[in-house]
């Protein structure tokens, strides 16, 4: 009998999940179809079947689900991603509707799509949406506890390697994960500032957990992005921040302004979309990495 | 102390009674015009709800009045609307003009943090007995302006006089607004029932029924910003909507599994988010026999947008015409005209040719 073939879209979740999705998966020996990264053709096909108004990151979401659905997979991957277990953050409306607005537009019919149910606390995700997960694909708790160990091994984020060059002024790339790690998504940010000479800083995988206190933020990636944003502040390590902000998104909307206002290095809010100019792009990074350099070291950091 | 607010439709004045039963007052937020509306998308990000937008320019005007204290009221259940209580946002848009400006977020996850929530702000001295009594006022109003809301609408498609229903309305808000005990809210009641049983009645049906769903902020404010929508009841057409603040203040998991088991097809059941109303709402309406349904919410608002693919799919399922309006920044009432005319000539086209929603 051949394994089940279970495709997950390389997209939202995906990234937030730091691919232990796909691993356990492996684990459990199901044939797993990862959609590819995302491309211009992708998006486009989001685009076409979603809401003009939903953010940028979804809609790439949808052309990866119609991606693995071109492809013969058996059922696609969409968890249901609830919230915390203090009642207090949650992910936003449309991420936590992910299963149900695929099934609406028609996309997916709901019995091929697998949507376990994940809460998380402040340790990050629970494993009870793994067991679910396992369960349904007839896996027992032990073997899920196998998987779930081999695929906990820290890896560097996705599409972002770390550099940190001792004399190149260093950067933190601000935002959700899935639009940190997507380099299409965001413009080749990455690729970009490298060329301009600059030092890469992403936030380590896991490194705040799913439920970030203390920001008054319901929201739980902009609670996220907060946190990171207070840290790389105080960091003497790091000259300057690029907040990559997707086009619409809400929680991040809430906190955008709050960002430039509080932040005291130098800080460059990019709206990612996809009527965006690459050109604009390097001109605006050109002018903030020059920004940094014209900033004498004593002032890079911040006592 | 005098506390400010936004207006939620007219449901500051239930605010204003939760207050005055703790020895407080509430400032009369002003009302949303095109001023306000402008102070507000200049103050927030542009991709912060239209309703929030109203939120932060009836909130900014009265901090240029001298207002520094304010209170909101959130929900009563575990998740309402999840933009609100973003207090530390609040105090970074306002706190540099008004450097004593403080947010007080009321409600909580029952009745324990309700009054947890409510000694924090006003003291320790709250006592469970006052407690009691603020929501009890706090819900009582907010019930009583609802039912004058539904049913003054519900009866401009049927009475030749809406001046009088006007006059009717202001002057059951009026006195839902004075009344300070909970006997008085029910002199009130049986009043307007009174009142409103005396009206001019056409005998003829409704030429269209359309049922309304959508972001609770915004239908809480058709008074200000879709009046022009609301005269369709004055030209025979019943609307209805069956959401209201009271979904948002009291959701908490009870009230919430009844709801979730209606639409449990469309929506996955362990999340309980404020889409379940209009999802549930517009399955009603479809089965109710509905000629349409009117989906009406603020750019931006992530409920909504997160239900609006899911309503147009009830609504297909149901064979039930559907018109999504989505007011923000940009929305001109008088564009409205034409797309809303369009639709009611499409529901009594089916009418008058015998299709209804199955």
């Amino acid at each position: 009998m051949t394994a089940p073939s279970i495709g997950i879209p390389r997209s939202i979740l995906h990234y937030e999940f730091d691919g232990q999705l796909a691993s356990l998966l492996e684990g459990l020996g199901v044939r797993v179809v990862l959609s590819p990264p995302t491309n211009r053709d992708i998006f486009l096909a989001g685009k076409r079947c979603m809401l003009d108004e939903i953010c940028f990151p979804v809609k790439a979401f949808a052309g990866h689900v119609a991606w693995l659905l071109d492809h013969d997979v058996d059922a696609v991957l969409v968890p249901v991603l609830v919230g915390h277990e203090n009642g207090r953050v949650f992910p936003c409306h449309v991420r936590t509707r992910l299963s149900d607005i695929v099934v609406a537009l028609g996309l997916c019919p709901r019995d091929r799509l697998l949507s376990p149910v994940f809460r998380f606390d402040e340790l990050g995700l629970r494993p009870e949406g793994f067991y679910d997960l396992g369960a349904a694909l007839g896996a027992s708790v032990e073997a899920v506890d196998a998987a779930l160990a081999a695929c906990r091994t820290p890896s560097p984020p996705e599409g972002t390697p770390q550099t940190r060059c001792p004399d190149a002024p260093t950067v933190a790339l601000l935002g959700h994960p899935y639009v940190v790690q997507d380099p299409w998504l965001n413009g080749y940010v990455a690729r970009q500032l490298r060329e301009l000479g600059c030092s890469i800083r992403v936030a380590a995988s896991g490194e705040f957990g799913y439920s970030p206190e203390g920001t008054g933020q319901h929201f739980d990636l902009a609670a996220r992005t907060l946190t990171l944003a207070r840290q790389w502040d105080t960091d003497a390590t790091v000259d300057g921040i690029v907040f990559l902000l997707p086009f619409n998104c809400g929680p991040d909307g809430d906190i955008a302004r709050y960002l430039t206002q509080t932040t005291r290095k130098p800080l460059m809010t990019l709206v990612l979309d996809e009527l965006r100019s690459d050109g604009g792009m390097r001109t605006r990074m050109e002018a903030f990495v020059d920004l940094m350099s014209f900033r004498e070291p004593a002032r890079r950091t911040v006592s | 102390m005098r506390y400010f607010t936004f207006s939620w439709g007219k449901n500051y004045i239930a605010v204003r009674a939760l207050l005055r039963v703790l020895g407080h007052d509430l400032a009369t937020p002003p009302q949303i015009t095109a001023p306000v509306i402008e102070r507000g998308i200049t103050l927030a990000h542009p991709f912060l709800c239209f309703s929030g937008k109203l939120v932060l320019g009836q909130l900014q005007v009265q901090v240029d009045c001298g207002e520094q204290h304010m209170t909101f009221m959130s929900s009563l259940g575990p998740e309402a609307c999840r933009c609100a209580d973003t207090s530390e946002y609040l105090e970074s848009l306002f706190g540099t003009t008004c450097p004593a400006f403080s947010a007080h977020r009321i409600g909580g996850d029952g009745v324990g943090t309700a009054l947890e929530n409510l000694r924090s702000h006003f003291g320790p001295r709250i006592t469970h007995a006052q407690c009691m009594r603020a929501y009890a006022m706090f819900f009582g109003k907010v019930d009583l302006l609802d039912k004058i809301e539904r049913q003054c609408l519900k009866m401009f498609h049927r009475c030749p006089d809406p001046a009088r229903i006007r006059a009717l309305q202001a002057e059951a808000v009026r006195r839902v607004d004075d009344a300070h005990r909970i006997v008085s809210l029910w002199r009130v009641s049986r009043w307007f029932d009174r009142v409103a049983a005396t009206l001019p009645k056409r005998t003829e049906p409704p030429l269209a029924r359309i049922g309304i769903v959508g972001g609770e902020h915004i239908l809480s404010e058709l008074d200000s910003i879709l009046m022009r929508l609301k005269r369709l009841a004055e030209h025979g057409i019943l609307l209805d909507w069956r959401g209201g603040f009271r979904c948002l203040a009291h959701s908490d998991e009870t009230r919430l599994a009844p709801l979730k088991s209606r639409c449990a097809e469309y929506l996955a059941p362990d999340v309980s988010t404020s889409e379940i109303f209009s999802c549930t709402h517009a399955l009603d309406f479809a089965a109710e026999g509905y000629d349409g349904l009117l989906h009406i919410y603020a750019f931006g608002c992530m409920p909504q947008t997160a239900a609006k693919p899911v309503l147009q799919r009830i609504a297909r399922d149901a064979g039930m015409p559907m018109i999504s309006l989505a007011v923000g920044d940009r929305f001109a009432e008088e564009g409205l005209d034409n797309r809303v005319e369009a639709f009611v000539d499409l529901l009594r086209s089916r009418r008058r040719s015998g299709k209804v929603a199955v």
